[in-house]
């Protein structure tokens, strides 16, 4: 093997490139460059500073940060409902002095004080929420000039109180706490602040008013449209932001009992720089507290650390206006070019060496037309039988693409009645012991339908999670066959963990292992993941001897065994491979063999293009994927084959008039039965030398045989 | 090899940056998409090739040419007329032209030879030797002008000159009387149809290039006049009216053109894969679960789509004199009446080579550009 192929082969093996997509599709992915920024902002400010990191200065510094991020998380709020509030600077001020005012002044006490000023700036808010909500007016105009007018009405206060103010000096022992006092090691305002910004964020993550306003935030029109209240929220959220810069501006008054004219000034830019900063999309939307809070320690360390360099005057301003710019620039970047990013990024084809396939020249798969005489059922009144299967009474079940089990009845099968609706795409069924109709639902998971009553309950729709698996796969996306062994435990294959049902030709562009095989024990009620990193797992079924289960790998194009009992527990070994075709469905033979369906044939050209999976990505980035080169699935193939692996014969449709890409085959008294997911018509073959009076739920749960047999 | 390739499969010769160019194969756009022209207007399909009678049974049917007042065609190494076969060559024949009474004939061994009004070969000596030969026409002034295909490979292995992206073709005038051959263009992707024009122009297909060039009788002054073909031109053919007869002999498909633009996957599959089973166009499809499928073209609930995505298609078109298309038969995907390698017309009969189904089919044309 030539060096250039070794490398490849370790690259694919050691560099699973899947997980970057897997990693980009997280929602959390988002916190990802603001919290880098913030890592990078405090390592290089804190080693830049001596005793940056000492425990006085992190007081110091917790102090602000109560402050300031109250003030983002007020900012956020607003931008979170597609807004923006230039005037928390001036309201902060306002809040600032009006503390100052009632307790130096107004002689009230500390409690009553604040709920003043958090219900005046809470109204300043109000102000601006009516104009904003109810009065539909410009965000940004409307804020500006409340800010203006803010600042205006404190500069004129100030000029009438601020000597008064400077003569007295109020203090308690509550006063106290709020400005220098630690709640055990922690600052008073940082205390608030946690608290504030746990409820915020319950608010904003697991609660109705909050998905709401996010709701509002992301498209105002079509929030407007399901019948959300849009102006109160909006407005809402203005009052909502008062306050908490009210809160702020009590804490600032308490830290340093003084009131200025430049109070609170440029507070508004540095706020909304560390919201965006954070990843607050400035569109409104997409957002949360900890990004805010991210956002306010990048800002807080970095204004610090300007000032405390002792660069020029201008620097700080400059500094902060870059970190803007570049907050802004990112946001919109990423929100436009990350899901970009993923679609060419998510799906990542591997590496598959193909063995040479089995011959179809001769041999027990010579190529045949003993399927070209099918009696036809229910033409055209079935779409995606993917599983056919029939009771000990000799009805004929299969699931259909609008969710309903279909039931034709014997001994015609030229009626049918819809048995169940379940909804989702029904795959494989089996019969338990007693009756009930067990189905792989594509999209939902485990379903059962109940013999009597013909109820529909959900058994499993989730696993456990695997440890280091980036994406959530303990929801079951496409479980796609099943059978029960002899404990009763049900086994099942899902074909992938990381597609959709409908996406399964991109499963196969990947041929990675992504399938797994689920074990669930109806005793416990548990579901557990037995065999991971599958190729497109499929067609469980259950050894005659009950010792074990068969399963196919479909893209593999191999059969294999795992073993549930005996030397080889829990073991998986290869029964049957290099399979020409990709086999589906594997369900039991009267004879003690096995029938698989083959839903489609290797093509050299594929398996080719399989062993450069460059090729294939590029294949998949540049085309629709009806262009995209596929298994050919148009031909139909059914094999049987024994415990040892060994194939015994084969019949196939050659020209796929009535069944191209079969997936499902049940033998029932002498008479083969066939299911293809893309089909419109169920196909029946009388069997030459086989069991006619055979049944598969007897094979399994009894020696009775049905009555018409 | 794959230096021009984007901008040269695509059909016009715009001149790209080499950094444009590196950044279109990057990123498969620009010169490297691998979109098809749309069949619309005059293309827009129709079934009309699919829901004519049988045809006349020509399993190797290659070229037809109207001779001594009856049509004429090549099946294999036999030439066959309706009364039957005429006369049987050393070798497959690869193209036919009509010089009175003189029979011009290109075989896979022999290149151009002359037959008599009786089959018999004429002697006659090139100045030099003319092989690989697609398609024949005859001037004004009797000269034989000729297709060159490929310097590399037969007309019987276009697959594979088209897969190896060669551009090697020639178009030359060969004279009868005295064996003079000359060049007149080359390096060419694959002429495979050649025509005058009643000012005495040429006019040639470039297969791999999906477009047509007009150029002056001696081989000056070559530009595009029809272009952006969504198929593979094959053979041209002149009417008294002076339309054009244009066979389409194989499709374009987003597939193909991907693969034409992954020289690793292209040189892997040739030397790997049996030729019947290459992503490559062909004269039909099918036949073989072994072929390579593409998504679209899955069989659903029974039904294989008619636009589904394929590598064969059946396709004429009749061109104006000016090359605008005026009409078009088509036998989509999942049809049979595929590789359509010849049209000729006499009188309202239009006939035409079938290679895909081995027939030679006929049809009945009426004016107005419908057909019955």
């Amino acid at each position: 093997m030539s060096l250039a192929s070794s490398i490849k082969k370790a690259r694919y093996r050691w560099l699973p490139d899947h997980v970057f997509g897997e990693l980009l599709s997280k929602s959390w992915i988002d916190n990802a460059i603001p919290f880098t920024i913030m890592i990078i902002v405090v390592g290089v400010v804190g080693s830049l500073l001596p005793n940056f990191f000492t425990g006085s200065n992190i007081g110091i510094l917790a102090r602000q940060y109560g402050e300031l991020a109250l003030v983002v998380l007020a900012m956020t709020t607003v931008i979170l409902v597609g807004g923006i509030d230039l005037s928390v600077g001036s309201n902060f001020a306002l809040g600032n002095f009006l503390m100052l005012y009632f307790l130096n002044l107004a002689d009230l006490p500390v409690g009553l004080a604040a709920g003043l000023v958090v219900l005046i700036c809470g109204s300043v808010g109000l102000v601006n929420g009516v104009l904003i909500g109810y009065l539909r007016l410009r965000a940004f105009l409307t804020t500006l000039v409340t800010l203006i007018i803010v600042r205006a009405i404190v500069d004129l206060l100030l000029l009438e109180y601020a000597q008064d103010m400077s003569m007295s000096f109020y203090s308690s022992p509550l006063w106290d706490l709020m400005g220098l006092g630690n709640v055990s090691i922690f600052p008073f305002s940082f205390v608030i602040l946690v608290i504030v910004a746990v409820i915020a964020h319950v608010i904003f993550s697991r609660s109705g008013p909050g998905w709401r306003l996010l709701a509002i935030g992301g498209s105002r029109r079509s929030a407007y449209n399901m019948g959300l209240p849009v102006k109160r929220i909006v407005c809402l959220a203005y009052v909502v932001s008062g306050m908490l810069v009210g809160m702020a501006g009590i804490l600032y008054a308490a830290r340093l009992s003084g009131a200025g004219t430049d109070t609170g000034l440029g507070l508004e830019v540095l706020v909304l720089t560390a919201a965006i900063l954070g990843g607050n999309s400035l569109g409104g939307g997409r957002g949360s507290v900890t990004k805010a809070m991210m956002g306010a320690v990048t800002v807080l360390v970095l204004t610090n650390g300007v000032l405390r360099l002792g660069l020029n005057s201008g620097s700080g301003p400059m500094v902060l206006g870059l970190a803007l710019l570049f907050a802004v620039f990112v946001d919109v970047r990423w929100m436009k070019n990350r899901h970009k990013l993923l679609n060419t990024v998510y799906v990542s084809p591997t590496l598959m060496e193909m063995p040479e396939p089995r011959t179809t020249d001769e041999g027990p798969f010579k190529v045949n037309d003993r399927l070209s005489k099918v009696d036809v059922i229910g033409l055209g009144d079935v779409e995606s039988p993917e599983d056919v299967i029939l009771d000990d009474e000799d009805y004929l079940y299969c699931g259909n693409r609008h969710g309903d089990i279909v039931r034709f009845t014997p001994p015609e099968y030229k009626t049918y009645e819809i048995y169940a609706h379940i909804g989702g795409a029904p795959l494989g069924m089996s019969f338990d012991k007693d009756g009930n109709l067990l189905v792989c639902v594509g999209g939902m998971g485990l379903y059962m339908v109940a013999k009597k009553d013909r109820a529909v309950t959900l058994v499993t729709d989730e696993t456990n999670r695997s440890f280091f698996s980036i994406i959530d796969d303990s929801r079951l996306r496409l479980a796609d066959d099943l059978d029960v062994a002899p404990d009763g435990k049900i086994y099942f294959s899902e074909a992938t963990v990381r597609y959709e049902m409908h996406d399964w030709p991109v499963d196969a562009l990947e041929s990675r292992g992504n399938g797994r095989i689920v074990c669930y024990d109806p005793k416990t009620k548990k579901t557990r993941t037995v065999v991971r990193n599958l190729v497109f797992p499929n067609g469980v079924c259950t050894s005659h001897d009950g010792k074990s289960i068969l399963f196919a790998e479909s893209w593999g194009c191999r059969i294999n065994r795992y073993w549930l009992e005996g030397p080889k527990k829990g073991t998986v070994e290869v029964l049957a491979d290099k399979l020409p075709g990709y086999p589906d469905n594997i369900n039991r033979a009267s004879d003690g063999t096995y029938w698989v369906a083959i839903m489609g044939m290797r093509s050299p050209a594929l398996d080719l293009a399989l062993r450069m999976p460059d090729f294939r990505r590029r294949m998949a980035r540049r085309m629709a994927a009806d262009q995209w080169l596929f298994p050919n699935l148009n031909i139909g193939c059914v094999a049987r084959f024994d415990d040892d692996g060994e194939i015994i014969e084969s019949l196939w449709d050659r020209k796929a008039a009535n069944h191209p890409m079969i997936t499902s085959m049940r033998e029932h008294k002498g008479w083969l039965y066939l299911g293809g997911i893309t089909n419109n018509r169920i196909g029946r073959i009388r069997l030459e030398g086989q069991n006619n009076r055979w049944t598969g739920w007897s094979s399994y749960w009894g020696k009775k045989s049905g009555e018409n047999a | 090899m794959v230096k021009l390739l984007g901008q040269e499969i695509g059909g016009k010769r715009v001149k790209h940056s080499m950094i444009s160019r590196i950044f279109d194969n990057l990123l498969g756009r620009g010169s490297a998409a691998v979109t098809v022209p749309p069949m619309d207007g005059a293309l827009k399909p129709n079934n009309q090739l699919e829901n004519l009678q049988p045809g006349i049974p020509a399993a190797q049917v290659d070229d037809i040419v109207e001779w001594k007042g009856e049509p004429l065609w090549s099946d294999g190494a036999t030439l066959v007329s309706r009364s039957g076969v005429q006369a049987e060559l050393p070798s497959v024949i690869t193209a036919l032209a009509a010089l009175d009474d003189t029979l011009v004939v290109a075989t896979l061994d022999d290149g151009l030879i002359l037959l008599g009004g009786d089959y018999q070969r004429a002697e006659i000596a090139w100045a030099t030797p003319i092989t690989n030969v697609t398609a024949i026409s005859v001037d004004q002034s009797c000269d034989i002008l000729f297709c060159t295909g490929s310097q590399t490979n037969a007309p019987n292995e276009w697959r594979r000159d088209l897969m190896e992206t060669n551009q090697s073709g020639m178009i030359g005038r060969a004279n009868p009387k005295t064996g003079e051959v000359r060049i007149l263009a080359k390096n060419l992707r694959y002429p495979s149809g050649i025509a005058t024009t009643a000012s005495g122009s040429i006019v040639y297909s470039e297969a791999w290039a999906s477009h047509i060039v007009e150029m002056s009788a001696d081989g000056s002054n070559a530009q595009i006049i029809f272009d952006e073909i969504p198929g593979y031109p094959g053979r041209l053919c002149r009417q008294e009216n002076g339309t054009f007869w244009l066979s389409v002999f194989a499709p374009r498909n987003p597939l193909i053109e991907f693969v034409l633009r992954e020289p690793a996957y292209r040189k892997a599959m040739l030397q790997e894969v049996a030729p019947e089973f290459w992503i490559a166009p062909h004269f039909y499809s099918g036949r073989y679960f072994n072929e390579p499928m593409q998504g679209g073209a899955l069989k659903q609930m029974g039904i294989l789509k008619p636009w589904a995505p394929t590598r064969s298609y059946g396709l004429v078109i009749e061109l104006s004199s000016t090359f605008i298309p005026l009409r078009s038969f088509h036998s989509r995907t999942g049809g049979s009446r595929h590789g359509i390698t010849s049209a000729l017309q006499s009188g309202n009969t239009l006939r035409m080579a079938c290679r895909g189904n081995g027939e030679i089919l006929e049809m009945q044309l009426v004016e107005k550009g419908k057909a019955l």
